[in-house]
């Protein structure tokens, strides 16, 4: 399915694994970002990725904890970036180019590069 | 199919069943009510296979594991009540196989437990952070086939066959008080939640996808579910059966794990008992690596993180980090120095709590015709699976009023 095509948000797009170019995994599509307002049409205008998205999704307390413990980010996806939908979204550019694999690379600094067969 | 094919399955079976809650369910089962259980656990088998083959299915034609979709289905709130209590549950669950460990490793060289637990959780990291996921799967899948062991005890030990088939029919003992009933029921939903455990699926599908599987591995993914489940089952049953015919008539209650090695020792002596312990050693081990694996893999894909033993540690940092930790914190519950036992009982109760929001998206996401196509579930596995989820959800709704008026099997 190509992002131009007409699809449920909640049935074929929310909650689904984001891959990059180079299959890597990098995010869920946790919340979509729209462009249009009151009678004009709607258009889907990125993908919001990142714990700040869950806001609204998740019961006030809920929310508290997440940001406590994984602070308020959000990556936003162009639509323009996405090459297909099916069990996840393929992107077309590499994870960093949009600012996704942040945190993922922070981490990977603590890491030791050897031993591993 | 290479024969190897089929070490995955081999793993998640011999880890899932004869892992620490098994040993010691199968044998108190054995015990105390002779053969009576064995049909629980045939059952209980066919379950764990109905449900294995769909999260295989699910990861070689959608080709995402289960926890991916999962949140999809369910939902970001439904989908984080999952994830946390599968979470709690299989920590817990991993905490008693590294205690199992450890007090295994006590018994085998009389070193402190506590120190035993700390080697355990010391070589299970370095094994995950040195050996690519294949040779995971082979170090502990087939080295636990050491279990073997007790199946060969069984034949030698003459035990009645006739009684053995008999308990494959579904059957409550006649003659049983109510307080022994209800304990009867107790053993039942406890070897039902300790077959299918959740993080046997979670592992299982989680490795499909290390494994690259695609539609042409359908077949090794039913093959390996019915072989490797069934294995599994069998040197369960062995332990079973050899607890009634040896320990029951000598009214042994076999609490600890040790206890079940001495199946092997009275027909073959001291290598029976070697071969019994370091077989346990190493089924123990596969579990303790399926149930933290299984956690950290939910996690890094509930929250779309790089993932996977395929890749180098450094290549799926968060999911590296998350595995160790996971690990440290089995360490501490055991540094607690709760008993062994009662973090078994534990796992194996908090686990069937969460059995239903284990299979029931699982089952619905094998159905899906969006992602699985024509590999959906077809009328057979509808109907197993609906079967299933009733006695699951039955199941749970009992464990906790048993678990309070047996004392955890104690009557």
């Amino acid at each position: 399915m190509k992002p131009t095509d007409r699809l449920k948000l909640v049935s074929e797009l929310l909650d689904l694994p984001l891959l990059d170019k180079d299959k890597r995994y990098c995010g869920i599509v946790d919340d979509v970002e729209f462009s249009g307002g009151a009678a004009k049409a709607l258009a889907i205008k990125a993908l919001l990725v990142g714990p700040g998205a869950y806001e609204g999704r998740l019961p006030a307390w809920a929310f508290w904890l997440v940001v406590k413990l994984a602070g308020k980010r959000i990556a936003r996806v162009p639509i323009g970036e996405i090459e297909s939908i099916s069990s996840a979204v393929h992107l077309k550019c590499p994870a960093e180019d949009i600012g996704l694999h942040r945190v993922e690379d922070r981490v990977r600094g603590w890491i030791p590069r050897k031993g591993a067969m | 199919m290479n024969p190897l094919d089929l070490t995955l399955g081999v793993m998640t079976a011999v880890g899932g069943f004869v892992d620490i809650s098994e040993l010691v369910f199968a044998a108190q089962a054995g015990s105390t009510f002779g053969y009576a259980l064995i049909w629980v656990f045939a059952f209980s088998t066919i379950g764990i296979m109905v449900f294995g083959e769909m999260s295989g299915r699910v990861a070689a034609v959608a080709k995402q594991p289960v926890f991916n979709l999962m949140r999809h289905r369910l939902g970001l709130k439904l989908g984080l009540v999952t994830l946390f209590a599968s979470l709690i549950s299989n920590l817990i669950t991993c905490a008693a196989e590294v205690g199992g460990v450890a007090l295994i490793l006590h018994l085998l060289t009389g070193a402190p437990y506590l120190l035993m637990a700390v080697v355990t959780i010391a070589a299970l990291i370095a094994s995950i952070w040195v050996l690519p996921f294949k040779w995971i799967e082979r170090v502990y899948g087939l080295l636990g086939l050491l279990m073997l062991v007790f199946a060969a005890g069984l034949i030698a030990i003459h035990p009645p066959w006739d009684q053995i088939a008999g308990g494959f029919v579904p059957q409550v003992p006649a003659g049983l008080s109510t307080k022994q009933m209800l304990t009867y029921a107790y053993f039942g939903v406890a070897i039902l939640s300790a077959v299918m455990f959740p993080y046997e699926v979670y592992f299982y599908s989680s490795g499909g996808i290390e494994e690259e599987w695609g539609s042409k591995d359908l077949v090794t993914n039913r093959v390996t579910c019915i072989v490797g489940f069934a294995l599994g089952s069998l040197l369960a049953l062995a332990i079973l059966s050899s607890s009634a015919q040896l320990f029951a008539k000598a009214n042994v209650d076999p609490q600890l794990p040790g206890t079940a090695a001495l199946q092997a020792a009275i027909p073959f002596g001291r290598t029976g008992l070697l071969l019994a312990l370091l077989g346990m050693i190493f089924a123990v081990s596969g579990a303790a690596v399926e149930t933290c694996l299984a956690n950290a893999y939910s996690i890094a894909q509930f929250f779309g993180w790089e993932w996977g033993r395929h890749k180098k540690p450094w290549e799926a940092p968060r999911f590296t980090l998350a595995w160790i930790i996971l690990f440290l914190l089995a360490l501490a519950i055991v540094f607690t120095g709760v008993d062994v036992m009662k973090l078994v009982e534990f796992a194996v109760l908090f686990s069937v709590l969460v059995l239903p929001l284990t299979y029931l998206p699982l089952m619905l996401l094998a159905g899906d015709k969006t992602f699985m196509r024509e590999h959906s579930n077809g009328p057979f596995a509808k109907t197993l699976g609906w079967a299933y989820f009733v006695v699951i959800v039955l199941a749970a709704l009992a464990a906790i009023p048993l678990f309070l008026i047996t004392s955890g099997g104690q009557g």
